[in-house]
């Protein structure tokens, strides 16, 4: 959403100098208006508001009398909701889960989008566009479908890799480790999209420093290590900084498993315990004070990246990877 | 981008702008609910919308529109209860568009009633349709007085097994109390090592209840004002004693209800019975391969002491409380219920086996289902001898998604052995009360 701002006034500051002084002014800012309605519009509708009806959801509770089928009404309760939803071990389960799952998946992850992107900006690999490309396509299967297959080849009885290894001797069960299931398809899912906004940072790198590089007598491993990741931190900030909130919202795949197997209970991860709040318990106050805490948790751990990050990188990380992309 | 001529950047972001509010223009009015039309002139027939997921039900629909002139019924199928059609439904009903009619299982009535989701249809349901109900499915969607659905079917338990797996492993007949059952299990394991006699749905606590049922249990009750919870009374220990050891000795499988894997395991052999209801009978035809047809039947499920049932879910059409159409709903629901020509609709879709809970037309629909799959049995003698001992105490409780909420993430524990369903009760019952207690009811431990 970001960079939408920037990229829809630049035209309008070119413009000016070909128009005459008196509609020169009013085009300025007629033209960002009207471009930037729709955006505030759709910003309001689809964003603001219901932030606002969480915040008002999650203060108030359904209470009903007698033996509870004349109907409820609906009373303040101030922070009861947060209490209870702060209360509940299930949800604060599903935290540790995520955190069990960012500390896992995050470094392996970027590990290996890292290492994939430096591999073919090296010298080693042929066919790069091919490797760019097959390793970019997972990330084109939407994720809810890829959930599905993968879903498919983690339940023994049906899944050939499992029958495969089966005849070999080894027990694979995925479905009885959640966790290791989870982080498997958001890797898959996850490392060529990554690799492809290393690969395009690294292309970016000027090449008079790489050769002065070599000239000093680096070798490719040197070169990487000390040349390239320097240089590229600023899109390595980026993917963590998108990668941690992303995470923070884990759900498509452990619902999809939650359908499959029920290790994954209904509160594996803190979205999946607002979905169940709302949708299963019909408790929507629940699910509001819930959905706003993991917002919350979000924003300061975004800030923390950001703040993390900043302290080491340049000082405008986001603006290196957008001209790099 | 930056390369372009200037000239040309005019009209082009005028055309961009335009663009833009076009697109975001028909968003904003795909955002929009389709308005509701209420109004029906003396020749238009009423139109109302129904959500609905068991087998048949279009076929239903169809007679009912081809046979109505006053009233037109608009169907969308949703995904089963369990798969989120609830989800579905409670959202709906939450945002206000929920459709006039909706199919709701006995478990989850009381539920949807309590979020205010369901209309009182007691003054459009007269003594002469309630009394061609079954007494006990009457009962069900009976709350706090008044009528809240309208049965579609008597779900009684039962116990659909594989004949010849059974015959391999020398066994003549289907066992008749639970003692044999676990024999038998035993039986089938040693024949065939890789065979096992049922499966133990950790996502379906409802397969459970009805064992803790036919067991004699009674999870809730009420007293005056106050709900009584009950989770962890003698009987319910009883069942949950006996499929505890089951599970622990390894005979029987645990894996969710009509997942790949169950599925899997029943075409290949693996699993030699389905403790069903008696819908699951259609449901299981549908669901097997044509080679298996004849090799199933159909027995009363094993007893503790004395013929005893409990029921499985089961069906009931609901009214929405914003619907403005209630008559034409409760026409439409009764017609589907109560009718030959409503529950032949359903039966000769060919996957349906539903029990109807309007005695009545049993043999309108023993005649319509085609038994092949199960050798020519006569599988409605069997529910009909089921559905008559259905145990009449129990009743659901005001918070079953909670409850069952709960009874499923423990259920989750039990593959592994890290947790037990004794454990998943008190775990349940706990949280019940809390629930019921959140939403200001009295509450009571029976």
């Amino acid at each position: 959403m970001t960079p939408t701002a920037p990229t829809a006034a630049r035209p309008a500051d070119a413009a000016p100098s070909r128009t005459a002084a008196a509609p020169r002014r009013r085009r300025r800012h007629g033209a960002p208006a009207v471009l930037l309605t729709p955006f505030f519009v759709l910003f309001t509708g689809a964003t603001l508001v219901p932030i606002g009806y969480a915040l008002y959801l999650s203060l108030y509770a359904e209470h009903r009398s007698g033996l509870g089928f004349g109907g409820g009404e609906t009373v303040f309760t101030g922070l009861g909701n947060y209490t209870r939803a702060l209360g509940d071990a299930a949800f604060r389960g599903g935290f540790v889960n995520l955190a069990e799952y960012c500390l896992l998946y995050i470094p392996l992850m970027t590990g290996l989008a890292l290492v994939l992107a430096l591999l073919l900006d090296s010298a080693l690999v042929r066919a790069r566009r091919f490797f760019q490309l097959a390793l970019f396509l997972p990330h084109a299967v939407p994720g809810t479908i890829a959930a599905l297959i993968w879903v498919y080849l983690y339940t023994p009885g049906i899944s050939p890799v499992i029958g495969a290894l089966d005849a070999l001797g080894a027990q694979a069960d995925l479905l009885g480790h959640p966790l290791a299931a989870v982080v498997n398809m958001a890797v898959w899912e996850w490392t060529g999209y990554n690799m492809v906004i290393f690969f395009a940072a690294l292309q970016a790198v000027p090449r008079e420093v790489l050769e002065a590089a070599v000239v000093d007598g680096a070798g490719p491993l040197r070169t990487a290590l000390s040349i390239k990741l320097p240089l590229i931190r600023s899109s390595l900030a980026v993917v963590g900084l998108f990668t941690v909130i992303g995470s923070l919202q884990l759900f498509t795949e452990p619902m999809i498993l939650h359908g499959t197997t029920p290790s994954v209970t209904s509160a594996w991860s803190p979205n999946m315990y607002a979905y169940t709040a709302a949708f299963e318990r019909h408790d929507y106050g629940l699910a509001a004070a819930s959905s706003v805490l993991l917002a919350l948790a979000a924003a300061g751990l975004s800030f923390a990246v950001t703040r993390a990050t900043r302290g080491r990188g340049g000082s405008r990380p986001p603006h290196g990877t957008e001209r790099a992309v | 981008m930056s390369a372009a001529p200037a000239r040309s950047r005019t009209p082009l972001r005028a055309a961009a702008a335009l663009t833009a509010a076009a697109l975001s223009a028909t968003l904003l009015a795909g955002c929009g609910g389709d308005g509701k039309d209420a109004s029906a002139g003396p020749d238009k027939p009423v139109d109302i919308t129904f959500w609905g997921w068991a087998k048949g039900t279009k076929q239903v629909v169809d007679a009912f529109n081809a046979s109505h002139k006053d009233v037109r019924v608009r169907y969308e199928e949703i995904p089963s209860g369990a798969a989120g059609g609830y989800a579905k439904l409670s959202n709906a009903a939450k945002a206000g568009n929920a459709p006039d009619v909706f199919n709701v299982e006995y478990p989850q009535l009381p539920d949807f009633v309590s979020q205010g989701a369901v209309a009182d249809i007691s003054q459009y349901v007269d003594a002469g349709l309630k009394a061609k109900y079954l007494p006990q499915a009457v009962q069900l969607t009976t709350l706090g007085g008044a009528t809240y659905a309208l049965p579609l079917d008597a779900a009684p338990q039962v116990f659909y097994y594989r004949k010849d797996l059974f015959a391999k492993a020398g066994i003549t007949a289907a066992p008749t109390t639970w003692a044999e059952f676990r024999a038998d299990a035993v039986k089938l394991k040693q024949a065939q090592p890789g065979s096992r006699i049922a499966t133990f749905f950790p996502d379906d606590p409802t397969t459970f209840e009805a064992m803790a049922w036919q067991a004699g249990a009674q999870w809730f009750g009420t007293s005056g004002d106050t709900w009584q919870v009950g989770l962890t009374g003698a009987e319910t220990n009883k069942a949950a004693d006996y499929w505890q050891k089951m599970i622990d000795d390894d005979l029987v499988r645990v894996e969710p209800s009509f997942s790949q894997q169950w599925t899997a395991s029943l075409q290949k052999g693996g699993t030699a019975g389905y403790l069903g209801a008696s819908w699951g009978g259609g449901v299981l035809k549908g669901t097997l391969p044509e080679e298996q047809a004849g090799k199933w039947a159909v027995a009363p499920l094993p007893a503790w002491n004395g013929a005893a049932s409990g029921m499985l879910g089961g069906s009931t059409f609901a009214v929405s409380k914003d619907s403005g159409k209630v008559k034409a709903a409760v026409e439409f629901a009764a017609w589907a219920t109560t009718t030959a020509e409503g529950i032949q609709a359903r039966i000769s879709s060919g996957d349906s086996s539903t029990y109807p809970a309007d005695p009545d037309l049993v043999p309108v629909a023993a005649k319509a289902f085609k038994a092949e799959f199960y050798g020519g049995q006569d599988v409605y003698a069997v529910y009909k001898g089921a559905a008559a001992t259905i145990g009449q105490k129990w009743t659901w409780g005001p918070a079953m998604g909670v409850t069952n909420t709960t009874l499923k993430d423990s259920f989750g524990k039990l593959a592994d052995h890290s947790g037990t369903i004794s454990q998943a009760l008190a775990a349940a019952q706990k949280d019940t009360v809390a629930e019921l207690k959140n939403r200001g009811l009295k509450v009571s431990a029976r």
